[in-house]
């Protein structure tokens, strides 16, 4: 793994000067300059509204610049579309994967340019030895038979890059491929990288993740507000200075000074919950004041305990107690009655009706609130209590009545707190409220976190971000194979240990 | 390219700028709106006669049935839904409604138990929907069939006459002062009633809210603890007793049990939903876009039957304006 640059040539491949893009009302690129050589691993950080997306959305022919030059193999190149990029060599793999979860993998690498036979029939036995190869490519294993939707997120990912060297592409831009996975896909996935580089595949790499950046990358590229700031041979940069250059002030720690102070009082009990193959006889006991992690690899039933308990998914046997009554989990509905947020970790999907407006999204979970009578819904008050959140928050929006989907991540993630702000929640389930944002708002929601439990509120903190677990909670809960593999002090423990019982080597 | 708005107001500060918010929506409403005055203008010069006080009504009289239907259907595929039974639904309603006032029930109370008709059917639609999972186009379908069928089947596909005071809700008017101004009908007043009420609902209450909420994103509303089944139950059963509504002021209109009539009244229904701005897709539309829309289907029904455009003329047209609408919205969306 240590071993890099070794097929670095240091011939550059692709470069980028000046460039612009202007989009109404704002310089999302203003001059950026950037090169990338064959063989090397080159990552481009930066916080969310720097333009890397842009920037990468130009290269690969989603955009085109308004200024600027773009060197492809030497020769200056525009990209009218994603087609002639791709044809040219260029791919790019997003963070959200475009398959097709009902058709095969073979299918779905060979999508739009199926062999067929001589009699225009699809030439299924070709596709699936094609694909085999493809993969091979990539040293993995895998059945081309099967379908997309019985494969986890990390296979998937697998196929879109066999998809994406399938078109015999030289330049290969991923953007956040490690969000989705555990710590051993991880490294599956950097072994996969390091293969493509050998073969002298040059890869952009974006991510919030900085620490894994030490696993991969040559090279490192820092944007700030649409300019590129720096570029350096990763060996010669310091973490903090990358920081530091990516928020273009100083950021001490990545971690608030701790806020809370757990008490004695039991707030929440656990009682032998039960869910048939998922969770197997789980009890635990959460603190006024506390916050508990809770940690393990995926599939071990992070989110689904944090689910349970808040009657999301029906458990089989087991109880909840709350101030020592028994509740009643049937449903969201009756553990928000009760006090229970659960923020889950897929914003868009369980979090957010992102056609909606932000004041609407604020007010979801408690609407009776601003009701008057008869249900007839208060509409200065639901300004006014949205104003409030914004500001608390810090929410950046033009307006309170913006489409939620027009926001980025950091600050959905933030409409998303705001709803259960407003619902004055006791217990708040945290299920990787972190994932996919940016440095800055990352420290914001660790002292929300933080402030919630000083306030005397339960805090369940769901992470696989194994820093973050001992950098805010107070106890961390293991979990391997749907089993409470460990209940463990968070200041007497260390990052191996928490791994040793997430994987069931402990 | 969704990230692409999100610069420009991590930049912005945090000014309030309330009304520019729904300026966007307020331009959709003004174009159906402009549009629903330039048909307007344009037959009240080519056709002679249209722009009476005598043809108006009578527009407002033929279009108030598929606007009643449409603020119904509207509902429902805010959630996301389709109810495809409506229009076997008015026409079961006003069977049944006819039965109860030839049995000698009190004309008011047979009327209410058509309504109540359109009640349970649209609860039958929700429980199919919400409980057994089908869905909501396969359940609806269903309906649609087994509903136009059971009516059929007990009159044996006669028309049936009512009693004559059955008539006088579909005939009656109010304000009349003789030939000049024959007042207007029942039916105009009760479509103006709902969709005030019903717009007020949407839009101002709880149960309003929740419905664009589903529509938006189902789990993320289930998730706010937003109960998604009896939502839904509730706006099927809007959608059967706006439709049995319907049911009994045809029936009314006609002094007759007509288990024919109504037949692809659903389409028109969802055309003028569609046309109004609403989302297949669920998550957006409103009472009073479906209003206007239905109001363009029947502004160019009726002026081009003056003009002296056949039916399957005004099939073509209608169409077309089907295609053109949400065409003229995908693309204003896609910018």
């Amino acid at each position: 793994m240590e071993a890099k640059s070794a097929s670095s040539t240091h011939e550059v491949i692709l470069e980028v000067e000046n460039v612009s893009k202007s989009f109404p009302g704002v310089k999302a690129l203003d001059g950026v300059s950037f090169d990338l050589r064959r063989g090397e691993v080159h990552a481009l950080v930066g916080e969310n509204g720097a333009g890397k997306s842009t920037l990468m959305k130009i290269l690969s022919g989603v955009y085109q610049p308004d200024d600027g030059i773009i060197r492809y193999k030497g020769k200056p190149v525009t990209f009218s579309d994603v087609t002639q990029a791709r044809k040219a060599g260029i791919a790019i793999i997003y963070q959200e994967l475009n398959l097709i979860p009902h058709l095969s993998v073979a299918a779905n690498i060979f999508i739009g340019r199926e062999p067929l036979t001589r009699f225009g029939t699809l030439d299924e036995k070709r596709m699936n030895a094609d694909a085999v190869a493809m993969l091979a490519r990539l040293n993995v294993a895998l059945d081309p038979t099967i379908k997309l939707n019985q494969l986890p997120v990390s296979k998937q990912q697998m196929v879109e890059i066999a998809k994406a060297i399938s078109f015999d592409s030289e330049v290969l831009i991923m953007d956040e491929p490690t969000s989705a996975l555990t710590e051993s896909e991880i490294n599956e996935l950097f072994r996969i990288i390091h293969t493509l580089r050998d073969q002298g595949v040059a890869i952009i790499y974006i991510s919030h993740r900085l620490d894994e950046l030490k696993h991969i990358v040559d090279r490192i590229s820092i944007f700030r507000d649409g300019r590129s700031v720096s570029t350096d041979d990763y060996t010669a940069i310091s973490m903090g200075e990358i920081v530091n250059r990516m928020v273009g002030r100083k950021l001490e720690n990545k971690f608030p000074p701790k806020q809370n102070v757990p008490t004695t009082e039991k707030i929440l009990e656990v009682r032998h919950i039960v869910r048939t193959g998922v969770l197997h006889d789980i009890s635990f006991d959460l603190y006024r004041g506390e916050i508990l992690g809770i940690a393990g690899l995926m599939g071990a039933g992070r989110s689904e305990l944090g689910r349970a308990i808040f009657g999301a998914d029906p458990i089989d046997s087991g109880e909840v107690l709350m101030n020592g009554h028994k509740l009643s989990l049937r449903s969201p509905a009756d553990a928000i009655k009760a006090g229970i947020a659960y923020l889950s970790e897929n914003r868009k999907e369980e979090g957010l009706a992102v056609k909606m407006t932000l004041a609407e999204n604020v007010t979801m979970a408690n609407v009776l609130e601003i009701c008057r009578r008869f249900g007839v819904l208060s509409r200065g008050q639901e300004i006014e209590v949205t104003q409030r959140y914004v500001k608390s928050l810090n929410i950046r929006t033009p307006r309170l009545t913006q489409i939620v989907n027009n926001l980025s991540g950091g600050n959905q993630q933030k409409v998303v707190v705001a709803k259960w702000l407003f619902c004055d929640s006791k217990i708040l389930i945290f299920d990787e409220p972190t994932r996919g944002i940016d440095v800055g708002t990352k420290y914001a929601i660790y002292e929300l976190i933080g402030a919630l439990a000083r306030e005397g509120r339960g805090v369940i903190m769901i992470s696989s971000d194994l820093p973050e677990i001992l950098g805010l909670t107070d106890r961390v809960l293991v979990l391997h194979e749907g089993k409470l593999a460990a209940t463990l002090t968070t200041a007497q423990t260390t990052q191996e240990e928490i791994l040793n019982y997430a994987a069931g080597v402990a | 390219m969704s990230e692409m708005p999100t610069e420009p107001i991590e930049k912005a500060r945090p000014e309030s700028l309330e009304k520019a918010g729904k300026s966007g929506l307020a331009l959709d409403r003004f174009i159906t709106f402009a549009a629903v005055i330039v048909l307007f203008t344009f037959f009240s010069l080519t056709a002679r006669n249209f722009f009476t006080m005598r043809s108006i009504l009578s527009l407002a009289l033929q279009t108030s049935t598929i606007t009643l239907m449409g603020i119904g259907v509207t509902f429902v595929i805010i959630t996301g839904g389709i109810d495809l039974s409506i229009g076997s639904v008015v026409a079961f309603s006003g069977t049944i409604a006819v039965i109860a006032a030839r049995a000698g029930l009190p004309i008011w109370l047979s009327m209410v138990i058509g309504l109540c008709v359109g009640v349970v059917i649209g609860l039958l639609n929700g429980l199919m929907i919400t409980r057994l999972k089908l869905p909501p186009f396969i359940a609806t379908l269903g309906t649609m069939m087994v509903t136009r069928g059971v009516a059929l089947t007990i009159t044996n596909a006669n028309a049936w006459p009512a009693p004559q005071d059955f008539g006088k809700l579909g005939n009656g008017t109010v304000f009349g002062t003789g030939p000049q101004f024959p007042g207007i009908p029942y039916p105009v007043l009760i479509m103006i009633a709902v969709a005030l009420i019903f717009g007020f609902i949407l839009s101002r209450t709880r149960l309003g809210r929740y419905t664009y909420a589903i529509g938006s994103n189902q789990e993320a509303a289930r998730l706010s603890g937003i109960k998604v089944n009896q939502v839904k139950m509730i706006n099927y059963v809007f959608c059967g007793l706006l439709s049995a509504l319907v049911g009994i002021i045809l029936a009314s209109r006609m002094v007759t049990s007509q288990p024919n009539s109504a037949t692809g009244y659903e389409m028109n229904a969802i055309a003028s939903a569609v046309i109004g701005g609403t989302s297949l897709m669920g998550g957006v539309g409103t009472v009073g876009g479906t209003v206007i829309g239905s109001f363009i289907i029947g502004i160019l029904t009726v002026g081009l039957t003056m003009a002296g455009a056949n039916y399957f003329m005004q099939q073509i047209v209608i169409g077309l304006v089907v295609i053109g609408a949400v065409t003229v919205d995908q693309l204003r969306g896609r910018k």
